[in-house]
């Protein structure tokens, strides 16, 4: 995908975890004290798909209770919504960090024994879960892992517990994807 | 100070779209830094390759959990403040497994898909769009699920509350289980993974106190500081001093006036549980668009959250006071009555008097701002000059509200509450 013509800047290794961990644990604490509420992101893909249904077929999104749901009283566009500029913010953040590092690059991230299309068939697919077990478990990896394993949630703890065991279970299967 | 600044109407929610997009930036340039972008990376958590999700999700969890703890431990934050998402135990187990399956087969979860597409990675990308797919599907087949998805709730309950331990010493045992788990992974890496270690880890530098481990130190520390140092809510435990109440209910600091809840409705603020005592039928003639219905004989010590703001309504006054001193003495901390009652919600939002023809122009501004709300909530303003004469007697408004004109927005309304759950969650 790059065929850089000259001599590359070289990608930067990735930071400590620990220390990008506290980094993380900082923006959360922060968003604890100044807006009493925690990080997230499939709340805000929930929304701007409830607004394109919205705007497809108005009937159909009023008469569902989940679209409903994300739609508000229509004082105000939906878009209008915490989750969504925080959202924004992620995809901004994370271009800033990966540009500041020389990680921007048009390719695929994969193991070497598995072909592109699969690789990108399995993404597709893996998202599509993600999106269903986010909407079951009222939260995502961002919402319920990160900010209720910080509160003490007990959803969140056992929400958590499961999203490892599940995707430890199934991992030996998928060795051919990531090794 | 005190925090959370949004809830304590330091600014309102246009600004906190600014701070929402802000926050966001520094959360993407985190994720980003600690490798997330990168599912390879990610994946690699379930070889025992390299157990960065692990070390960088614990870590953040622990360093708020302590922050908020000590924060709320020492006055500057409400913690009850602070949205918990409820629980539904049932769904999100099932939630869970299914998210985790998701994640080894498409290599992300949705804020890392976010900062993967943004640097680039087509698998990003298409995760994304797969995403997208699935909450399409989802949002399909729900109305017929919904009963499923709601299974199983325990409500907003902290581990600290269903198990009946100390908050602050379950804080020091995730600090502990967090660097034992730190600990064992490093050594797993090496031994199952056959990775070499980071430069600056917990296992190595050999005998270094290096930054890693004063890092390990002082959050142990802090827990330990937590483990000790008792309940992080406000008033949580305190003794009810009957005579302090009585005082307090003689002063004003417990009302909210009409007009101000009317602004606080029309501005959307979030921060506040309106409850309507009276009988459901009275309920259901006619409500504050908002407001929930718990009869007076039906409160009790859970039927809202302790750290909510409360603000009780009835007719007149009678019954939300007797309402506000039974959630006081129970405990709550911040509990307060509509001044006046349905009443005078009636007169000065609904039905607001005009001013006199000569009164000063302050008055006539403020009078047209009324009207304005009055329509915004259904109402109109009573004519006459002198107001007395023509005010229709609360007991007649209220019919006459009953069905509401069908042009009114806060008809609309009454879906209030659920959406400022909502709102909140992820």
């Amino acid at each position: 995908m790059s065929s850089p013509t000259d001599t590359p800047p070289r990608e930067q290794p990735h930071m400590n975890p620990y220390w990008a961990g506290f980094g993380l644990g900082l923006v959360l604490l922060a968003s604890f004290v100044i807006m009493g509420r925690g990080l997230g992101a499939s709340g805000a893909f929930t929304t701007a798909v409830a607004t394109t249904v919205h705007a497809v077929a108005p009937a159909h999104a009023e008469g569902n209770s989940f679209y409903a749901e994300y739609l508000g009283d229509g004082t105000a566009s939906p878009l209008k919504d915490w989750l969504v500029f925080e959202v924004l913010g992620v995809f901004v953040g994370g271009f800033l960090s990966g540009a500041l590092a020389n990680r921007l690059k048009f390719t695929i991230e994969k193991g070497p024994r598995i072909t592109n299309p699969r690789r990108l068939v399995l993404a597709a697919i893996g998202g599509a879960l993600m999106g269903v077990g986010a909407k079951l478990a009222l939260g995502c990896t961002s919402g319920q892992a990160l900010t209720g394993g910080a509160l003490l949630n007990v959803g969140s703890w056992a929400f958590m517990m499961c999203v490892f065991g599940g995707a430890y279970g199934l991992a030996w299967f998928l060795r051919r994807a990531w090794l | 100070m005190n925090a959370p600044f949004f809830k304590y109407g330091l600014f309102g929610d246009e600004m906190s779209l600014v701070v929402a997009f802000g926050i966001g930036i520094a959360f993407g340039f985190f994720l980003e830094r600690a490798g997330f972008g990168n599912a390879r990376k990610l994946a690699a958590q379930f070889y025992f390759r390299d157990l960065r999700v692990l070390k960088v999700m614990f870590t953040a969890i622990i360093t708020a959990m302590v922050g908020s703890f000590l924060l709320a431990r020492f006055g500057f934050l409400d913690l009850s403040l602070v949205y918990l998402t409820p629980t539904f135990l049932g769904p999100q187990i099932v939630g869970g497994l299914i998210l985790g399956v998701g994640f080894i087969i498409g290599g992300y979860c949705p804020g890392t898909s976010c900062v993967s597409a943004a640097t680039g990675r087509i698998d990003g990308m298409v995760y994304l769009a797969g995403m997208i797919g699935g909450l399409l599907g989802f949002a399909e087949v729900y109305p017929r699920i919904e009963h499923l998805v709601k299974l199983t709730p325990l409500g907003q309950v902290t581990l600290a509350e269903q198990f009946n331990l100390p908050y602050g010493l379950l804080v020091f045992a995730v600090v502990l289980m967090a660097f034992g788990a730190f600990v064992a992974a490093e050594w797993a890496e090496g031994r199952i993974g056959g990775k070499a270690p980071d430069a600056d880890s917990l296992l190595t530098p050999a005998r270094k106190f290096g930054p890693a481990r004063k890092f390990a130190a002082v959050l142990i520390a802090l827990g330990l500081v937590a483990a000790f140092s008792g309940s992080p809510y406000r008033t949580a435990l305190a003794q009810v001093d009957t005579r302090q109440l009585a005082l307090e209910a003689g002063t004003k600091a417990d009302h909210v006036m009409p007009a101000e809840l009317a602004d606080w409705i029309i501005e959307g603020r979030n921060d506040y549980l309106l409850v309507d005592v009276r009988e459901p039928a009275e309920f259901a003639a006619y409500h504050i668009p908002g407001a929930i219905n718990v009869p007076l004989a039906e409160l009790k010590q859970d039927f809202a959250r302790r750290n909510e703001r409360i603000v009780f309504y009835s007719d007149g006054g009678i019954h939300a006071a007797q309402a506000w001193f039974l959630i006081r003495a129970l405990g709550f901390p911040s509990v307060y009555m509509l001044f006046g009652g349905l009443e005078e919600w009636h007169d000065t939002v609904l039905n607001p008097a005009a001013p006199p023809a000569d009164a000063p122009a302050k008055d006539q501004v403020d009078f047209a701002r009324r009207v304005a709300v009055a329509g915004y909530f259904g109402g109109s303003p009573r004519r006459a000059e002198g107001p007395a004469l023509a005010a229709p007697a609360p007991a007649a408004a209220l019919p006459k509200l009953a069905p509401p004109p069908p042009a009114a927005p806060p008809v609309t309304k009454p879906a209030t509450p659920a959406k400022k759950k909502k709102k909140e969650g992820c």
